[in-house]
């Protein structure tokens, strides 16, 4: 056992002897720097299992941001605080934004107009649901929340109907969700 | 007695501003442009478009257009009837300012000059018997007699 010891004892003398403090810190900065520079290498990372990422077939999307504190959520989600009023495919499912059109379609100017509360500042904001019309009717990305929704004999006031009026095509595609403007308590 | 200051007076100043600011008065008929201008966005506005400028297959348009029913016998009455008016979910007193306000923020070249603005018991009284099917056909009928009324004599008396 004494042996052994000092068998140890001798190889950590050794060791110490022929190593410094300082070679340490090279190694460590060497590892540091390589963890660094690894995902530079031109290795090809698209295909990965676990990357987000577009599925032409059910339209999933990968997680959207405003990038704004004050606009929360995810766009391409119907639990977005913007879609409270919504009834319709969502345009973030086809090339499109939570603003803006998917490409080959045209926004209608005749709108279904709600309100929707902003958790971000608990404010009521005036929201258009703006149909984008002709393109093709894939029906996936369907999203039915229907706050203030009034029955059919109020059509002005009904989110069930086709807004697709003073646009060239009368074929639906999918809805945005535009901000107006701020709605106040009004007395 | 303490000598009156600036410093003293600024906060009825400012009380007096924000008061002012608060609600904003508009013209004839609007006695919170604000409100109006939201009563309009939230009931009217996806029809009517923005502008005003409608679309044949939808609403109708107001733009340079919607006062001219004002200067013919029915035409006031019409306003009242029509059915996104008189079926609309607003209080006869919202809808009464928002019909004032639409006229002047749409067509307030055509407003003639004795206008006496929309009341919350007039609209009441219009509602009360929407146009339908007739709507389109009375609207014809009363465009054609205002134009026939500006060709004879100036638009706006």
């Amino acid at each position: 056992m004494a042996q052994l010891d000092r068998l140890a004892e001798k190889a950590l003398r050794g060791f110490a002897n022929r190593t410094s403090r300082r070679s340490l810190f090279s190694v460590l900065g060497g590892l540091l720097a390589g963890t660094a520079a690894l995902p530079l290498l031109p290795v090809a990372r698209a295909e990965e299992p676990n990357q987000p990422a577009s599925d032409p077939a059910s339209g999933r999307q990968p997680p959207m941001s405003s990038g704004n504190p004050q606009d929360p959520g995810d766009p391409t989600q119907c639990d977005y605080w913007r879609y409270c009023a919504i009834d319709g495919s969502l345009c973030t499912c086809y090339g499109g934004t939570v603003n803006a059109c998917p490409p080959g379609t045209e926004m209608s100017p005749i709108t279904w107009i709600g309100t929707c509360r902003n958790p971000a500042d608990q404010r009521n904001y005036i929201i258009s649901y703006n149909d984008c019309c002709g393109g093709v009717l894939w029906g996936r990305c369907n999203c039915q929340r229907n706050d203030g929704d009034r029955p059919v004999v109020r059509p002005q006031n009904n989110n069930e109907v086709t807004w697709c009026f003073g646009t060239k095509s009368q074929s639906y595609t999918c809805s945005t969700a535009v901000i107006l403007g701020v709605a106040t308590e009004q007395k | 007695m303490p000598r009156p200051s600036i410093a003293r007076a600024m906060p009825a100043l400012c009380m007096a501003f924000f008061a002012a600011r608060a609600v904003q008065a508009g013209p004839p008929g609007v006695a919170n442009a604000g409100r109006a201008w939201q009563h309009w966005t939230l009931n009217c506005q996806g029809c009517h478009r923005p502008d005003g400028s409608g679309s044949a297959a939808t609403a109708p348009p107001l733009k340079d257009n919607v006062a001219r029913f004002l200067s013919v016998p029915g035409g006031r009455e019409y306003l009242g009837r029509v059915p996104g008016v008189a079926t609309s979910a607003l209080s006869d007193a919202d809808l009464s300012e928002v019909m004032n306000w639409m006229l002047w923020r749409f067509d307030a070249a055509d407003m003639p000059k004795d206008f006496e603005p929309y009341t919350a018991a007039e609209v009441g009284r219009l509602r009360k018997r929407p146009l339908r099917l007739d709507a389109a056909p009375m609207r014809r009928e009363l465009l054609q007699e205002a134009e026939r009324r500006s060709a004879n004599g100036p638009r706006n008396p």
